[in-house]
This record gives C-alpha cells, sequence and structure tokens, in this order.
C-alpha cells in the first residue's frame, strides 16, 4: 500500500514538466515526423498550404528519397555531419587540456585559468557569433593583428571552419566542468601510487586518468554532438551560405522556400541522428551508475 | 614526476608505451624539464587568453569606436554618439524591458514546477522513472525550429501567439532537464543520516524537508536558477515566431540590429545584453566550480 501511494505521489509530483514536454515536444515532434511520411494535416494551413507537398493517406517515405537525391541536400548534411564532428572532436581535446592543467597544475595561472574558461557560458550565444564575426571577418581585428606582425591571413569568417572555432568557444566551459568534475573524483593516492613505481605523466594520463575518466568525456561528446548538430545562431551567422549547416536550412525551407515538409523531414533526420548520441549518453551512465552505490 | 626515479620494469614497458624514438629520446622529454612545463603553461593560458577573450575585446572596442578600419588595431575615431542612439531608440527600450520581464518568470515558474519534480526522482520509486528522467533529454534533442510550426499552431488555438505568456511557455521548455537534472542530483547528494537523525529526533517529513534537505541541496538548485534564468534570457528562435510583432526579446532584437546597423549598434548592444550574465557569472562561479552542473549531467 505504502508502494503505491509513494508511486503515486511521485508520479504526480513529476508530471507538470512531463505535460509541457509532451505538449511542446513530443506532440509537435510526432505532428513532424507523421507530416513528413506524406500525411497532410488539413487543419494546419501552414503545413497544407505548403509547397512541393507531397501528400498520401498512407505513411510514403517519398519526401526522404526527394530530399536524398538533391545534392544540395547531401552537401548540407555533409556540412553539418563534418562541422559537428570536427568541433566535438576539438571541444574533447582543449577541453581535457584545460581540465587536467586546472586539476593539476599549481600557482596563478591555473587559477586565472578557472575563471577564464567560464566565460563563454555566460555570453548569449548570439553575441558569442556576433563577436567571433567582428573578430574573425575578412580586414577585422584578426586580420589587423596579422598585419602588424607581417603574416598573411586567411579569414574562417563565412566557412565551415569559422563554424567549429565559435562552436568550439561556446562549448567550452561545459566540457571542462564536466571532465574537471570527473577527473576530481580521481583519488590522488592512485595517482601517487602510479608515480612511486615510476609511471610518467603520459602514462599515467593514459592508463589512469583517461580510463578512470571515461564517462564524463562520453558525456561531453554526446552533449556536444547534439547541441552542435541541430545549431542555428553559430552557423547563421558565421557559416558559409553554401552548402549551410542542416539547422540553417530548415529554417531557409521553412521561410524562405515555403517548403515546411522537406523542413520538418530534415528535423526529423537530426533528431534521429541526436538519438543515436543520446543513446550512447544513456548506455555509458546507466553502466557507470549501476557500478556505483544507487540512491 | 621526475626522470631520476629508478626505472622498474613497469616504467620501462610504460617508457616504451609512451613514445621512445630508435635514438632513445622520449617523445615526451619536454614534460620531464620543468622550466618547459612552466613555459607550455604560461603559453597555454596566453593561447586560452586571446581565444577567448579577444573577440569579445573586439565587440569591446567596436561599442566606442565611431570609425574603424583596415589595418588599425584600435579605432581610428572613438565616439559615444550610438550610446545616445541606442539609448533613446524605443525598440532597445521595450526589448530590454520584455527580456527582463520573461526570463525571471520563467525561472521561477520552471523552480516553482521542475523543484517538485526533481525531488521526486531523487527519492520516490514509480514506473518509468528513468525512462521519464531521461526523456527530459528530447527538450534539447530536438531541432527547435524544425518544432515551431506544429507549436505556432497549437498557439494559435490557444490564443497564446504574440502573447506574454505564450513566450514564457516556449521559453520554459529549453529550462526543463536543467531545472530538474542539476536538483534532483542535489537532492541525491544529501546525505540520509542527517534527514533520519532529524526524523528520530521528532521532527515531521516537512520540517526535515525545509530545514535538512532543501538547504543542503540549495547550491544545485542556485545553480540550476542562473543556468535556468540565461537559458530563458537568451532563447531567440522561439521567442521570435512566437511572440513577434509584439513581443520582442533583447536577442531576437540582436538578429536585427546585426544585419540592418553598423558594427556600433551591435557591440553596444552586446555589452548590454551581457551584463546582466556576468553579474551572474560573478555570483555562481563558487557553485558551478564545485560541481553541481556535472553532477546534474551523471545520468541515473
Amino acid at each position: 500500500m505504502a508502494r503505491v501511494r509513494e508511486a503515486a505521489l511521485g508520479l504526480a509530483l513529476v508530471a507538470p514538466p512531463i505535460a509541457i514536454l509532451l505538449l511542446l515536444i513530443i506532440l509537435p515532434a510526432i505532428q513532424a515526423l507523421t507530416f513528413s511520411l506524406g500525411l497532410v494535416p488539413s487543419e494546419n494551413v501552414t503545413f497544407s498550404s505548403g509547397q512541393h507537398l507531397v501528400r498520401s493517406d498512407i505513411p510514403t517515405l517519398e519526401v526522404y528519397r526527394q530530399l536524398l537525391a538533391s545534392p544540395f541536400v547531401i552537401d548540407d548534411l555533409r556540412l553539418t555531419l563534418s562541422v559537428t564532428v570536427l568541433s566535438v572532436i576539438f571541444v574533447a581535446i582543449v577541453g581535457y587540456i584545460l581540465a587536467l592543467y586546472v586539476r593539476f597544475g599549481n600557482g596563478w595561472l591555473p587559477r586565472i585559468v578557472r575563471s577564464l574558461y567560464l566565460i563563454p557560458m555566460f555570453v548569449p550565444v548570439v553575441i558569442a557569433s556576433y563577436a567571433a564575426v567582428t573578430f574573425y571577418v575578412d580586414r577585422g581585428f584578426l586580420a589587423s593583428l596579422f598585419w602588424h606582425l607581417g603574416l598573411g591571413y586567411t579569414s574562417p569568417a563565412y566557412k565551415p571552419a569559422g563554424i567549429v572555432i565559435t562552436q568550439v568557444w561556446y562549448n567550452i566551459p561545459f566540457a571542462v566542468l564536466m571532465l574537471g568534475s570527473g577527473l576530481d573524483g580521481i583519488e590522488q593516492e592512485l595517482i601517487d601510487s602510479a608515480h612511486d613505481v615510476g609511471a610518467g605523466f603520459f602514462s599515467v594520463l593514459w592508463r589512469i586518468i583517461l580510463p578512470l575518466n571515461l564517462v564524463p568525456l562520453l558525456i561531453v561528446l554526446t552533449f556536444t554532438f547534439i547541441g552542435v548538430i541541430g545549431s542555428f545562431t553559430i552557423p547563421f551567422l558565421i557559416g558559409p551560405n553554401a552548402p549551410q549547416m542542416i539547422g540553417v536550412a530548415i529554417q531557409a525551407y521553412f521561410s524562405n522556400y515555403n517548403q515546411p515538409q522537406p523542413a520538418v523531414a530534415m528535423a526529423v533526420i537530426v533528431f534521429a541522428i541526436a538519438a543515436l548520441a543520446g543513446v550512447l549518453y544513456v548506455w555509458a551512465t546507466s553502466r557507470s551508475n549501476r557500478h556505483a552505490v544507487t540512491l | 614526476m621526475t626522470a631520476n626515479r629508478m626505472p622498474t620494469p613497469v616504467a620501462e614497458r610504460e617508457q616504451e608505451l609512451a613514445g621512445w624514438t630508435p635514438a632513445g629520446i622520449r617523445l615526451t622529454w619536454f614534460w620531464d624539464v620543468p622550466e618547459f612545463r612552466r613555459a607550455l603553461g604560461l603559453l597555454l593560458v596566453l593561447a586560452l587568453s586571446a581565444y577567448l577573450l579577444l573577440p569579445l575585446l573586439t565587440l569591446l572596442l567596436w561599442a566606442f569606436a565611431d570609425e574603424w578600419r583596415y589595418p588599425s588595431v584600435i579605432p581610428q575615431h572613438f565616439s559615444l554618439k550610438w550610446w545616445d542612439w541606442v539609448f533613446t531608440n524605443g525598440d532597445v527600450g521595450s526589448a530590454a524591458r520584455y527580456s527582463f520581464e520573461t526570463a525571471p518568470v520563467v525561472t521561477l515558474i520552471s523552480a516553482a514546477i521542475c523543484l517538485p519534480a526533481a525531488y521526486s526522482f531523487s527519492r520516490f520509486r514509480f514506473p518509468g522513472r528513468r525512462a521519464l528522467f531521461i526523456s527530459l533529454l528530447a527538450a534539447n534533442a530536438f531541432p527547435k525550429i524544425g518544432l515551431y510550426v506544429a507549436i505556432a499552431t497549437l498557439f494559435f488555438r490557444l490564443d497564446l501567439m504574440g502573447t506574454f505568456w505564450g513566450v514564457v511557455l516556449i521559453q520554459l521548455v529549453g529550462t526543463l532537464v536543467l531545472m530538474v537534472w542539476i536538483p534532483a542530483a542535489g537532492f541525491d547528494a544529501v546525505a540520509r543520516e542527517l534527514e533520519e537523525a532529524a526524523r528520530d529526533a521528532g521532527a515531521g517529513p516537512l520540517r526535515v524537508f525545509w530545514s535538512i534537505t532543501l538547504p543542503l541541496a540549495m547550491p544545485a538548485i542556485i545553480v540550476a536558477c542562473f543556468l535556468a534564468f540565461l537559458a530563458a534570457f537568451d532563447e531567440a528562435q522561439g521567442t521570435l515566431i512566437v511572440g513577434s510583432p509584439t513581443i520582442v526579446t533583447m536577442p531576437v532584437l540582436m538578429y536585427t540590429l546585426v544585419v540592418n546597423y553598423p558594427e556600433p549598434v551591435g557591440a553596444i548592444f552586446s555589452i548590454l545584453l551581457s551584463a546582466p550574465s556576468i553579474v551572474l557569472l560573478l555570483l555562481a562561479r563558487r557553485f558551478l566550480l564545485a560541481g553541481y552542473l556535472a553532477a546534474g549531467f551523471k545520468g541515473r
């Protein structure tokens, strides 16, 4: 009886946020999915008045077939995936170096870094992108600095490199916080005893720190991946016009081309890829939490 | 750390792995020289500072510039005239007002509905507990732009388009994960012994919650509130679709300003828009570094 009451109370308390999630994410997502399968809702004028509609009474993959047959869309997808993968790799590397430096460094320099790396977390993403554009653009601030140093300058702005640079900038705080908290959990005695048997810094890193800190790393990889692959603002402001990242393409199909159906189909594709990364997160965390003391 | 330890069999194998070159010089030799290590640290800090701060410095300079042409590293002419323009522009004032009205309201509502849920996820057993907890992630995994048409249809039907509460609702979605996951980890971390001791001393369940559990979980809740506020304050895409043309917040206006006005306007606006965040950074820094954010994302 007590168990039933506990379950009822528990469910009642989690109901409000779940209801909002259901109403504003899950149901619209289902509607987007069915619409992308050719089931056009007649009562939704934005959907039913779109150009290039595929209408069907039974679910069909025609929209996806047409999308994937378009060389432009393929280019957009390719750019999205490569920018995402590169951003994730760089965030992981830079984040790890910083987390190690903050954890194991001594003196005033690491103390400065401890405040410095948090800054991007508190800069709205619109501003981060705008700052990056004004800084990296041709004949901008960085170009001027290069000119005074007598160096040639090729601007990364409006190129895929610009997106990666800004994404890494924006994602550093989360990565370092996550990895740093994992590193704090590694016992100092373990590292000391490895040193005592003669292991150098790099073998301690490779043999002890990396394996013990694998789950935080996986979390950083998945969340950065999910964040970058569906991003809009950064690629919109600093990315190239063509090919563009899917987030920007979705927006263009919606508002510029009035083609909501391919737009939602692209959103479904991005979600499917992001969900794969989500599965990795769930797998990694549930594995590690099963070994930990359950609360 | 030092090179002059006795080489042991383990160490030899490790050195092999760490990359001895055929000439017998370890690739990581520089690490064993303290001066190199310190110089490397300094270089790292300098590079990081440049990477993180120079773009922001560019905006700061632009905000006070009247004319700034390549290849000068500082503006040719400084001026405050664009500040006048920004402060006397009615759009900017109303955008600031809307931003500072919506974001705190979103944070409060989010806390009111998510904190009980976080407590429930932490303490109660119920069917679907883990699945529901993880499902909150969907709010961040589905590209929002793909949902906004469906959401807009719904909002039209509910008469929420272009209204304050419509904007609050759309901004609320992005705060759910933060406001449930981080406080849930905070509640997890409260030692049960303390609660049981209080109960043994005769405190009722509510008393235990208010005087033991909540205060101990408070740092995590504070981090969640800060991040939820920033998420709401930062939200532009949904606010643009749901709120315009009546409710234009600062990030939404920023898109227009960046495209249509000269650099100083965007730069000044950026400074105004970042100011509250920087204040939050100074306030929240201690709690953020204490690992509450990370704990929230460790899953269960």
